[in-house]
């Protein structure tokens, strides 16, 4: 059996769970290539059209992956902490797959909660019904799926540039170089180090947002909060650099509480969204490293 | 001797010809309509009394500055904000807070101590900037330098929806449906393109006096009191206001002649050579780039436009 694994979404922080679960069923793992042109073309002609762009992206692998195997993992993770959420839009995202692509194989719909390994396994029994009705195979698939997703680390921690920024933004925006811009190499070029969140403490993380009046209770906003206001208030960074899809609900409050807890510390803020042209972007990543770099002459 | 300065904006191309004492000797303003190359050598052409070897640096910026960069030999590729501060703080060392609104884009600068300590541009919206106004001038059959004019003779501007240029335009569409007059309805909008301006621009930011206004729009004298009117203080439009991007860069072309360096500038006499633009569809991998290739006189000058830099790194190596 041919499993489809789309590389988008919360695909750069949880794949080596679902890799080495499928595979460890005995399917063979079909993963769509980095973000191109080409799913970017998908991603809009199906998807509906007020979704933010990482949706649209994940649309865009599935139609690439819909005629290469014989399912597709549509991971509707709901959370992956207690008391807290990921974003609405993964909640429905088979529904938004399966009304917006026809022609579609088998894909996943059991909702997935990782906050305890006895609720994730019960999706793993449920998606892994499907494949074997072994459930000793798939007792051991999950024990493996959950070691080697323990023995990952996904983000960034550049070494050795006087200049650092964090880059703060969901996981995808992040990681997905094409939705980015290439956002990382481009400030490497220009001599300024990037930090991400994975290289924050979820002590030094949980610290900064229990200073909050409310706990956040979207996973990302916590995340991002957290670590971003932790290295700017420690001055473990220069500045501060938010790759925010446009459109998205969580980033106009989590973009504005930054703001309010960092003060006059250095924030820019990129919105992507399908644009292809990359000068007003470039224009303001480089105009962020020449105040960077002339803040610190001075 | 002198240093030269080109701005290659969204809609204007701007040069100027700064001494050594940072005077002013030329300028060049010309309409970009979407033909960056033909722009530049049109203007050069006017600056052709000044020989090559007057120019000591040449300096570029702007949404064009790269292919600018290509075309007459640059020095300095800076971008627009830097540029700006630069040409600002010249003028006068204490301005606090630079209002630009240009083309495409609008900009809040904001300076401490002869430095950007910080700065926003507008998003993915145009609203508020020239380009709408400009769309909106030759609506209303009013030539966009009277503007301001017709918006200083109104007493009781009306309220227009700012946020959005669609929203604008429609909601300026139902006022003059209404019989309002157009003196009342532009002012009305210089007022809204402040307002979207304030709140979404410099929105949680401090507008610290003195406060620069410059870039094409500040030819309008409407946009100035409507900013003097929300602000309640005097903003100052630099007698230069929309040559401020071509100033700065000159002024980093000089920085870089000081240091020593020597200019690749190629003359005012590219006005005369062939310059073509080429797209390649790159099939070397899934990401499909659609990259620019720059010919003078059918021989490539510079590639863009790739994400791997195979194309763009060709030239800087040769």
């Amino acid at each position: 059996m041919k499993v489809g694994i789309p590389r988008a979404l919360l695909y750069y922080k949880y794949n080596p769970f679902f890799e080495t679960f499928y595979s460890e069923l005995g399917c063979e793992i079909i993963e769509s290539p980095e973000t191109n042109k080409v799913i970017l073309d998908y991603a809009s002609k199906y998807c509906v059209d007020e979704a933010c762009l990482p949706i649209k992206i994940f649309h865009g692998h599935v139609y690439y992956l819909k005629d290469k195997c014989d399912m597709i993992l549509v991971p509707r993770i709901m959370r992956v902490n207690d008391k807290e959420y990921i974003c609405p839009k993964f909640c429905g995202l088979p529904e938004m797959i399966e009304n917006s692509i026809y022609d579609l194989p088998p894909i996943t719909k059991t909702p997935i909660y990782a906050n305890n390994k006895e609720k994730l396994l019960r999706w793993a029994n449920r998606e892994g019904g499907n494949i074997t009705k072994n459930k000793i195979k798939i007792k051991r698939a999950f024990d493996n799926a959950l070691r080697e997703q323990e023995k990952y680390t996904c983000g960034v921690n550049d070494e050795g540039y006087k200049t650092k920024v964090v880059l703060a933004g969901h996981p995808y925006s992040v990681n997905d170089s094409f939705l980015n811009m290439n956002v990382i190499k481009k400030l490497n070029n220009l001599g300024i180090g990037v930090i991400t969140e994975e290289f924050v403490s979820k002590d030094d993380i949980n610290y900064e947002v229990d200073k909050l009046f409310k706990r956040p209770f979207w996973t990302f906003t916590k995340d991002t909060y957290g670590s971003t206001v932790y290295l700017a208030d420690n001055r473990k960074v220069d500045g501060i650099v938010y790759v925010s899809s446009f459109g998205c609900g969580i980033d106009s409050v989590l973009i504005e509480l930054i703001k309010n807890n960092v003060g006059d510390f250095p924030f820019l803020i990129l919105k992507v969204d399908e644009h292809t042209g990359e000068v007003g972007f470039n224009t303001r990543i480089e105009a962020f490293s020449d105040m960077l770099l002339r803040r610190k002459l001075s | 001797m002198y240093y030269l300065g080109v701005d290659v904006g969204s809609v204007s191309t701007d040069i100027v010809l700064i001494d050594e004492n940072f005077k002013i000797i030329d300028k060049v303003y010309l309409k970009t309509k979407g033909r960056p190359i033909k722009a530049i050598q049109d203007g050069f052409r006017e600056l052709k009394k000044y020989k090559k070897e007057e120019i000591l640096a040449a300096g570029t910026t702007g949404s064009g500055r790269q292919i600018a960069g290509y075309v007459i030999g640059a020095d300095v590729v800076k971008n627009e904000i830097t540029a700006h501060a630069v040409a600002a703080l010249y003028i006068d060392k204490d301005v606090k807070t630079i209002i630009e609104i240009g083309g495409q884009d609008s900009k809040i600068i904001t300076l401490k101590d002869g430095v950007v300590t910080d700065f926003a541009m507008n998003t993915v919206c145009a609203a508020g900037t020239g380009s709408f106004l400009d769309r909106q001038a030759e609506r209303l059959e009013i030539p966009i330098d009277k503007f301001g004019e017709y918006a200083l003779r109104s007493d009781s501007p009306v309220r227009i929806a700012g946020r959005c240029a669609v929203f604008a335009e429609s909601d300026m569409i139902h006022k003059q449906q209404l019989g309002y007059c157009e003196e009342d309805i532009i002012s009305g909008l210089c007022e809204a393109l402040v307002r979207n301006y304030l709140n979404n621009l410099a929105k949680g930011k401090e507008i610290k006096q003195k406060v620069f206004f410059q870039g094409g729009v500040a030819a309008n004298a409407g946009m100035k009191k409507a900013f003097e009117n929300a602000l309640g203080f005097e903003v100052y439009v630099p007698e230069y206001y929309s040559y401020m991007g071509a100033v700065g860069s000159a002024i980093l072309a000089k920085e870089y002649y000081e240091k020593g360096n020597k200019t690749k500038f190629l003359g005012f006499n590219i006005a005369d050579l062939s310059f073509n633009t080429k797209t390649i569809d790159c099939s070397g991998c899934s990401n499909r780039c659609e990259v620019v290739e720059m010919l003078r006189e059918n021989k490539p000058i510079g590639f863009f436009g790739d994400r791997c830099g195979k194309w763009s790194e060709k030239v800087k190596a040769s």
